[in-house]
């Protein structure tokens, strides 16, 4: 108890830092921007790569532009909590946060939140994540090939995990069997974790994962095996793996994570140029680049325009099914 | 890796200096919310699990099992000195414990416990290095089905047999249950009792739930009891047992180990349901029975053991399942999830840090205990004096800020506010909070898993028989089932109360904290009746 007694004023200093830090960025102008303390929201729980991806961007901002940047996880809601807490604050740039196609596109269709895509200002992408289809070590399917054939063979007698009920690797095997007849078992897990033990024990045939480095790891050691990427050309780190498209299943790219990073909306323009150069010059950086993965920083810049295109596009394709 | 480079990595993680730190944090701590009657291990680690956030991972696990095993230590010396249990645990202890004390020998009686349970917990750190790498091996295979097997097996165990009133019990798991399905939906992602509201877009949290209950709810009941602990004059003197006592309760510790450790592992298992069949099983080996109840050291070396092992083996299904067997480990198992560590199978591979530091550092804290207890015995005593009213003032202030620390939300400090007020109330009507809580984080594990089944089997039920674990698992729960039914019909006709020892439970508990494992029933029904219930009484203890 003593412990305790003594971490609770410390706690609640941070909690009062916290609501300062929002309370009064009105008043400054952009011109001098920043000036004062910027708070960057991850709408997910510490220590996923969507935690690590902003620790390490906001490490960056903070030491470009001179003033201190606090990441902040609010996880909850499928990203809703940190995102209306993002699109409710003022547009001057003191508060940021990270965005993916889920927080933005999928929740906003799959429940009533009160926001969409049109209430922020995108900045630009921080990293791709992108998915791949993978089954087990001792899995009766050796390639793509193998893998569709047996799943038109027979439709629905291979489970297939993803890592949550509306994530985009669920809907993306929903859009497999609607546009390309191609009907798997969509099995939901929490997590990469709990897919990952599944596939290993083989109570599932099959997942679609986000390659994040807990799942490069166990295809390094050859545990995961990937048949197939979500992205729109081979990955340069799977040259082996044919994706979606090059099988003939056209469109279906959209599983892949992009981690943006983006403001309220009407952000002034100077103050989002300010901060999607800062941004790429951080994403320039081998240190950056390092930390966050180097096979998950885009190749070339993607700005607040391809961080836009991302979302909209999203948007068109998940509108019709979830709408 | 194998155990000695396991064991290796374990020690170097354990003893750095902040992990050795923290481990004997958690340990006085733990020794100290043992002493303070009302305040046990599970409402103490709900009001710290938020500042864990700001801990490595492996380093809030040593502090909150430190915390665990500690309390089993210290509730030990309140029973003994005052006849007031500590904690749920230590309830047995103050059968024969308070009467060696009043017969002059609280130092043997306190004595021949730290060395128990520091055997106990010897031999249960021994047993959880070779009995987890294969059960997590095996656990891999574990699917769905063998999950919902478990899930209920935990919830049947903890409502149906481990408690004094199982229609209560059941109650409060089927409101845990029912709480477990707001929030979205985890096949189809569509939102369940959430209004609209984003806060409950992911169910009510599970550290507000548990604080709420354990934590606000324990204060605003103990608040209400104004009495003060009946103190004993009785000096303590030469605390180190004779070679007689060595001698009579070297085979209760024995015993009591193996018991522990067994028993702690079973889903629903714990402190309170080792104590007591330990306490049974030295009863019915004795020569003499009419000794205990009169001062029998074994009636203390035993049970102090047993709760000791079952406090470490509890750790083998968390840490090679992800099931937490009983409350303490569920709120473990919370601090896991808050920095961001899947517990399940795969964490002896993914994490061995964890697993190895822990068990390292119990080696280390079960030490320290020892050390802090033989000499320091008169010492914690003294904090019985500490007034009620601060002490909740502090709890209180602690919970709030610490509930918003999780999530940085403020809605969760109004889930602890309303919850504290449930939590008093099913106190004060003798609902016990641990099914709830139990059944309320099994519940999204047991439904998950069981919507995963029916996906993957088209919706056919045989899965769980055919599937040998799951069937197996089924089977057992049916035989318990049985068996139990038929105790229960024998000793009603027999005229004895359904639950084996309720009415000393009854008795001895009121300030005593739950630990919602509190098995009774479950502990060898073959036992008959421990002490006479009317020769004791808590002094003043009731409301």
């Amino acid at each position: 108890m003593r412990r305790s007694a003594s971490s609770a004023p410390v706690l609640l200093l941070l909690a009062a830092g916290g609501l300062a830090g929002c309370g009064n960025g009105a008043d400054s102008g952009s011109g001098d921007y920043p000036s004062e303390d910027i708070r960057l929201l991850v709408p997910y729980a510490a220590g996923g790569p969507t935690d690590l991806t902003t620790r390490t961007v906001g490490g960056c901002l903070e030491s470009e532009l001179g003033e201190t940047v606090v990441v902040e996880n609010l996880p909850g809601g499928s990203g809703a909590l940190a995102t209306t807490e993002l699109v409710g604050a003022e547009p001057d740039g003191y508060t940021l946060s990270l965005v993916t196609a889920g927080t933005m596109v999928l929740t906003p269709l799959a429940n009533e939140v009160g926001y969409t895509v049109e209430d922020i200002t995108p900045i630009g992408v921080m990293a791709d994540v992108p998915s791949v289809l993978a089954v087990g070590a001792e899995s009766p399917y050796a390639s793509a090939e193998d893998f569709v054939a047996a799943v038109e063979a027979e439709p629905g007698s291979v489970d297939v995990g993803v890592p949550g009920a509306s994530t985009p690797q669920g809907i993306e095997l929903q859009r497999w069997a609607d546009e390309h007849d191609v009907e798997v078992t969509v099995v939901p897990f929490d997590g990469n974790a709990e897919m990952t033990a599944a596939l290993r024990g083989g109570n599932v045939d099959a997942v679609l994962i986000n390659a994040s480095q807990d799942v490069t790891g166990n295809i390094d050691s050859g545990d995961v095996v990937p048949l197939i990427a979500s992205s729109e050309e081979r990955l340069a780190w799977l040259p082996d793996v044919p994706t979606f498209t090059e099988l003939g299943f056209e469109g279906l790219t959209l599983s892949g994570s992009t981690f943006g990073l983006a403001g309220p909306a009407d952000l002034p323009d100077d103050v989002a140029g300010t901060l999607e150069d800062t941004l790429q010059a951080c994403l320039e950086s081998d240190e950056v680049r390092e930390d966050i993965g180097e096979q998950y920083v885009p190749e070339e810049f993607a700005g607040a325009d391809g961080l836009a295109q991302v979302l909209d596009e999203t948007q068109q394709v998940y509108e019709p099914i979830l709408g | 890796m194998g155990i000695a480079d396991g064991l290796g990595e374990g020690f170097a993680v354990a003893l750095d200096p902040t992990n050795l730190l923290y481990v004997f944090l958690g340990v006085l701590i733990g020794t100290v919310i043992g002493v303070l009657p009302g305040l046990g291990p599970t409402a103490t680690i709900a009001l710290l699990l938020p500042l864990t956030y700001e801990l490595e991972p492996v380093t809030s696990v040593i502090l909150l099992a430190g915390i665990y095993y500690g309390s089993m230590y210290g509730g030990t010396i309140t029973s003994v000195l005052l006849q007031l249990p500590g904690e749920a645990a230590s309830v047995v202890t103050t059968f024969d414990g308070y009467q060696m004390a009043k017969q002059g020998r609280a130092g043997p009686a306190l004595g021949i416990a730290a060395v128990g349970s520091f055997i106990g917990g010897t031999i249960a750190v021994v047993g959880l290095i070779l009995l987890a790498p294969p059960l997590a091996d095996l656990a891999v295979e574990f699917g769905a089905p063998e999950y919902v097997a478990l899930t209920l097996f935990g919830i049947l165990l903890v409502t149906y047999l481990g408690t004094k009133h199982p229609v209560k019990a059941l109650c409060m798991a089927a409101l845990g249950l029912l709480l477990a399905t707001i929030g979205q939906d985890s096949i189809t992602g569509t939102g369940r009792f959430t209004f609209d509201q984003v806060e409950l877009f992911d169910g009510l949290d599970f550290v507000a739930v548990a604080m709420g209950l354990f934590g606000v709810g324990e204060i605003l009941y103990n608040l209400e009891k104004t009495e003060k602990a009946e103190q004993i004059k009785a000096r303590i003197k030469n605390i180190w047992p004779s070679r007689r006592d060595f001698r009579d309760s070297s085979g209760a510790i024995a015993r009591g180990s193996v018991l522990g450790f067994f028993l702690g592992v079973l889903p629903g298992g714990g402190g309170v349901i080792s104590s007591l069949a330990s306490y049974g099983m030295e009863k019915r080996r004795a020569k003499d029975p009419s000794r205990f109840g009169k001062g029998a050291i074994e009636g203390v070396a035993g049970p102090e053991t047993a709760n000791n092992a079952s406090s470490t083996s509890a750790f083998v299904p968390l840490l090679t399942l992800g099931i937490p067997p009983n409350v303490v480990l569920a709120l473990i198992y919370g601090a896991l999830l808050i920095n961001g560590v899947q517990v399940g199978p795969q964490l002896i591979d993914t994490n061995p840090e964890i697993f190895w530091g822990v068990i390292a550092s119990m080696f280390i804290g079960n030490l320290m205990l020892l050390a802090l207890n033989i000499p320091l015995v008169g010492v914690f005593v003294q904090l019985l004096r500490v007034r009620g009213g601060i002490l909740a003032a502090f709890a209180v202030l602690i919970t709030m800020a610490g509930v918003f620390s999780v999530n940085n939300d403020v809605f969760d400090m109004w889930v602890v506010l309303a919850f504290g007020v449930l939590g008093w109330l099913m106190k004060k009507t003798g609902f016990e909070p641990g099914p709830l809580v139990l059944a309320f984080v099994l519940g999204s594990i047991l439904e998950t898993n069981f919507r995963r089944t029916m996906l993957t089997s088209d919706g056919g039920f045989e899965v769980f028989f055919t599937r040998p674990l799951s069937g197996t698992i089924f089977a057992f729960m049916a035989v318990v089932i049985v068996y139990s039914t038929v105790m229960g019909i024998r000793r009603r006709r027999r005229g004895r109360p359904a639950a084996l020892y309720a009415e000393q439970l009854e008795e001895m508990t009121p300030g005593a904290e739950d630990e919602g494992a509190a098995g009774v029933a479950a502990s060898g029904g073959a036992t008959s009746s421990a002490a006479d219930p009317t020769d004791r009484r808590t002094g003043g203890d009731r409301p």
